[in-house]
């Protein structure tokens, strides 16, 4: 089966089709030209496109598609209650729903704010236990914003999930979003000269669950690589095993071995280009006891972005902010788009 | 009828129409009318930022400003962003 690659740029949303080797591939677009596209997925359930569409003038919306593109519908009345004092600055990551909740996605967005939609995105309704959560005035916003950039669900509980809040740290549900805990212990913040390991205010990059073993969670962060076994209860620290650097934003996993894994190292948090003058793909299948080096592009100075990695069951998924994009299939790279504008995620799908 | 001009992202998400006529008596409900409302103005209702309001060739802030039958209300994108 081929695939289809969602990716989000500052200047629209090109999709980007491969065949079944993942060697050749074919550029299509731009579609929503002159909106920066932070995420956009096809729902596996019905096949419909959305995209976090952004402008800097006119602010964050949703858009859905249910022919591939051509036409798109923009989700109504988005924004955040009166009462909250608060503003939405920007859309930033969709979420399908459980297989068992057709119609319902998940939306996160600046600043620091959730939303769920059970009508397939026509409308939105904000998560109060987010917006009103009790630790909210220890979160700030990291360079980007403070911004709900990862959503995770549990495939074994539909009432559990993760989200990611930069720079907030992972916060949990057991109870479909009525009520979010913590999840932080043993992530550090790095950057804080108070304590290093609060219960928030770590700065997540990515996390994501691994959709084949219940409990195991893969987070990058602004201060080294994770890996949890006990829904995010605690983390261990994988990045000393051999990365060049604990700083990075993209995160891969294989859906078939949850003990690999996919980082791209960047200098640190001064230097935001990948690692030692080249891109640099490292892939552990260890569980984050080893890190080996796959060279994409040497030299490069690129940086990939927290959204701009993806994977199916055929191969891993790489767009940098210098406006290409690789695919990995077991040890060979091939290059699969570029020069588009820079790139600020990617989506693997494959088409009904 | 006031007519309120949009500019070419905003007409892409009106169906690619850049022209209404609106029947409305300020500024404000003029803007209301638009199938962009929520792209021009926030969750308050408040004028974006960004965006810049024109009445009859005037640069117009206060959405209570009546707007007359044969009115021009321009809507224009701030010069920002790369």
């Amino acid at each position: 089966m081929g695939v289809t690659l969602l990716v989000g740029t500052r200047k629209g949303l090109f999709l980007v089709y491969g065949d079944d080797e993942r060697r050749s591939f074919e550029v299509e677009g731009p579609h929503l030209p002159g909106w920066s596209v932070n995420h956009a997925i096809a729902d596996p359930r019905d096949g419909a496109l959305y995209a976090c569409a952004n402008s800097w003038v006119y602010g964050g919306t949703v858009q859905r598609s249910a022919d591939r593109g051509q036409t798109w519908k923009r989700s109504e009345g988005l924004g955040l209650p009166e009462e909250s004092g608060l503003k939405l600055a920007s859309t930033w990551h969709l979420e399908p729903g459980h297989a068992s909740q057709p119609g319902t996605l998940w939306l996160g967005g600046e600043p620091g704010v959730l939303f769920r939609s059970d009508d397939f995105g026509t409308s939105w309704q904000v998560n109060d236990a987010v917006l009103g959560h009790d630790t909210r005035e220890q979160w700030s916003p990291g360079a980007g914003g403070l911004i709900t950039h990862s959503i995770t669900l549990d495939d074994a509980d539909p009432e559990r999930l993760w989200i990611g809040i930069s720079a907030a740290g992972v916060f949990r549900t057991e109870d479909g979003g009525a009520s979010w805990q913590s999840a932080n212990a043993g992530t550090e913040a790095c950057f804080s000269p108070e304590n290093r390991f609060p219960e928030v205010g770590q700065c997540v990059h990515k996390v994501l669950a691994h959709p084949g073993r219940p409990g195991r969670l893969w987070q990058q962060n602004h201060c080294g690589v994770y890996r949890s076994d006990d829904h995010g209860a605690s983390w261990e620290r994988l990045d000393e095993n051999g990365l060049p650097s604990g700083f990075g934003f993209a995160l891969a996993l294989d859906p078939a071995d949850p003990d690999t894994a996919f980082v791209v190292p960047e200098e640190g948090a001064e230097n935001r280009v990948t690692s030692n003058g080249r891109l640099g793909i490292y892939r552990t299948t260890d569980a984050g006891a080893s890190w080996e080096l796959i060279v994409a592009e040497e030299p490069a100075w690129a940086a990939v972005l927290r959204e701009g990695m993806s994977f199916d069951d055929e191969a891993v998924y790489a767009g940098t902010q210098s406006g290409h994009v690789y695919a990995l299939r077991h040890d060979e790279v091939v290059e699969a788009a570029r020069h588009l504008p820079p790139i600020l995620s990617v989506e693997a799908a494959a088409w009904q | 009828m006031a007519v309120v001009l949009l500019p070419g992202l905003l007409a892409g998400q009106a169906g690619g129409q850049k022209r209404f006529e609106v029947d409305a008596a300020t500024v404000g409900e003029a803007l209301r009318t638009l199938p962009v409302a929520d792209l021009v103005l926030d969750e308050r209702g408040e004028v974006r930022p960004l965006v810049h309001v024109y009445l009859d060739g005037e640069r117009e802030r206060d959405l209570e400003t009546p707007v007359g039958e044969r009115s021009r209300v321009l809507i224009v994108a701030a010069i920002a962003g790369g």
